[in-house]
């Protein structure tokens, strides 16, 4: 579904992304791990079109999407979801949640993505008419990742769902991705350190310095001891 | 029960108010203008001013210059307020969009729009050449209540103004594109990544506010007459009141713009109307020892 390959990234002077190669297969999930500032949220930037200066391919039901503007991106069915939330402070939750939707692809499918936002985050409902600068950190990072969903994407690219989240909410938005999935969404996920990885990827890579240093399925990964040890906390 | 004189001051004071209510509403559109492009772009639009003449002159060529006579000033504003739109876009476009990827591009767009500012000013004057043009007042007539005269033009002022700014209002709680407006203000970044097409709400935000004061130009030049040269002192004005009412809120600007324009209207009235432009001033500098992020600015 998603097949990036010999991607380049700078920023300014600073070359973050060397010849990165990932591709994520439709029904997926895919954990994208490694340490912090290594260049994880670049790569998803990249795919979505917010960063300004990438070289390389990246094709979306193969289609060539590099240099496409996100606005673009978002209209063919692959959304962002940022780690710091990015959400419209003195907004309501509901507003926040319609501006989700404001593609072309998602208008017309507003009504019923509303509705199955708010199955899966009851919680959103109580919320609906408050600013998303009065609500906790999870609820904000519920609301990041239901604003997303709004967009009706099928592609996730959702960027440290667990930071800065207790070890309950972080199971909490584990399961609820991982439903999400089994709704039929495609997920890109990156992460530092999941202990629960087992329950949630297909597949992983690991990413060091912005190169690829690991690459294979759950078993793969839980028998290599360097990845183990440093990134699943095990 | 009153003496004469007690009454004719009664009079002449609610004058003074309807005087300073009506010019008031029309800085209040100007200024909810000039706080949206602040509050969306974080940049100076330093041409305002010469956009409130523009809408002057526009109406000016329909009414004389073409001579239209069917609808009034209901064709004028037809006509004119998709032509400032269309103007406005074009211009953020042409020549704010390309300087806005340019490192320190605020004060390249400060400077920007104050060559614009110079270049529009004398251009009317080519065109329209020195002397003022007049606009006639939009209703003719007086309302009288008891021995109160309003006059209609002064109604009409106040009821378009605070119409247009309601009007706005609505647009930016209730449509889409108002909708993103806010969202672009209050997060860029969130925008983007929810494919907001922040390039296109940016011009169109500069249109809208185009519109305002062009719509505030049409409005106040059939009281102030339009003058080439006026567009700094409007300018002034509207920065002001917009510094004064606190940078980039709507609600202080709506204040400032009332205040404004009645200290405008008592000033006037009691030493001369050349000292509302020194009060104006003192008002600023007040503000800025005082106060210095506005009646409700947030300040940084």
């Amino acid at each position: 579904m998603l097949k990036v390959s010999n991607l380049n990234t700078y920023y300014g002077q600073s070359h973050v992304l060397r010849d990165v190669s990932v591709s994520v297969e439709k029904g997926e999930v895919v954990v994208l791990l490694g340490p912090n500032g290594h260049g994880k949220s670049t790569l998803l930037k990249s795919i979505c079109g917010l960063v300004e200066k990438t070289k390389g391919q990246i094709s979306y039901r193969n289609m060539d999407i590099n240099g496409l503007t996100t606005e673009k991106i978002v209209n063919l069915g692959l959304i962002y979801i940022a780690e710091n939330r990015e959400l419209f402070p003195y907004l309501t939750v509901l507003e926040n949640l319609k501006l989700g939707a404001y593609s072309k692809n998602a208008r017309s499918h507003e009504k019923e993505n509303l509705e199955r936002v708010f199955e899966l985050f009851p919680r959103l409902v109580e919320r609906r008419k408050q600013f998303a600068s009065t609500m906790s950190g999870g609820e904000a990072r519920m609301l990041a990742v239901a604003r997303g969903l709004m967009s009706n994407a099928d592609f996730l690219c959702i960027d440290e769902p667990s930071l800065g989240l207790q070890p309950s909410l972080r199971y909490e938005i584990f399961s609820t991705i991982k439903q999400i999935n089994q709704q039929g969404k495609t997920v890109f996920l990156v992460e530092q350190n999941i202990p629960q990885i087992a329950e949630l990827a297909d597949r992983i890579y690991a990413m060091e310095e912005g190169h690829i240093t690991f690459e294979g399925n759950k078993d793969e990964a839980l028998s290599d001891d360097r990845l183990k040890e440093i990134f699943l906390g095990m | 029960m009153f003496s004469e004189d007690t009454i004719l001051l009664f009079y002449e004071i609610t004058d003074v108010i309807i005087a300073g209510l009506s010019t008031g509403s029309v800085y209040a559109l100007m200024a909810v203008g000039m706080t949206l492009v602040y509050g969306v772009t974080k940049a100076f639009n330093f041409a305002y001013g010469d956009f409130f003449n523009m809408g002057g002159y526009f109406a000016w060529i329909l009414i004389f210059g073409i001579g239209f006579q069917f609808g009034g000033y209901l064709t004028v504003l037809v006509i004119v307020m998709p032509l400032m739109f269309a103007v406005g876009y074009g211009l953020e476009k042409l020549m704010v969009a390309p300087l806005r990827k340019r490192a320190d591009w605020e004060n390249k767009v400060m400077m920007l729009t104050l060559g614009l500012a110079l270049f529009l000013s004398s251009l009317y004057m080519v065109v329209f050449g020195v002397r003022m043009k007049s606009l006639p007042p939009i209703l003719e007539g007086t309302l009288e209540v008891g021995q109160l005269v309003f006059a209609y033009q002064d109604i009409m002022i106040f009821v378009m103004s605070l119409g247009g700014i309601l009007l706005f209002g609505w647009m930016l709680n209730n449509t889409r594109i108002g909708m993103a407006v806010k969202a672009v203000a209050q997060n860029p970044v969130g925008a983007k990544i929810v494919g907001i097409p922040k390039e296109r709400i940016f011009a169109a935000t500069f249109a809208i506010s185009t519109v305002m004061v062009g719509f505030g130009g049409i409005l106040l030049s059939q009281k102030w007459f339009i003058n080439p040269n006026s567009g700094g002192t409007i300018m002034v004005k509207a920065w002001v009141v917009t510094a004064f009412g606190g940078m980039g809120s709507i609600r202080g600007g709506l204040y400032a713009a009332f205040i404004i324009g009645m200290m405008e209207a008592f000033v006037g009235w009691l030493f001369g109307m050349s000292y509302g432009i020194i009060a104006l001033f003192i008002l600023l500098l007040a503000t800025l020892a005082l106060r210095p992020q506005g009646l409700m600015g947030k300040g940084d």
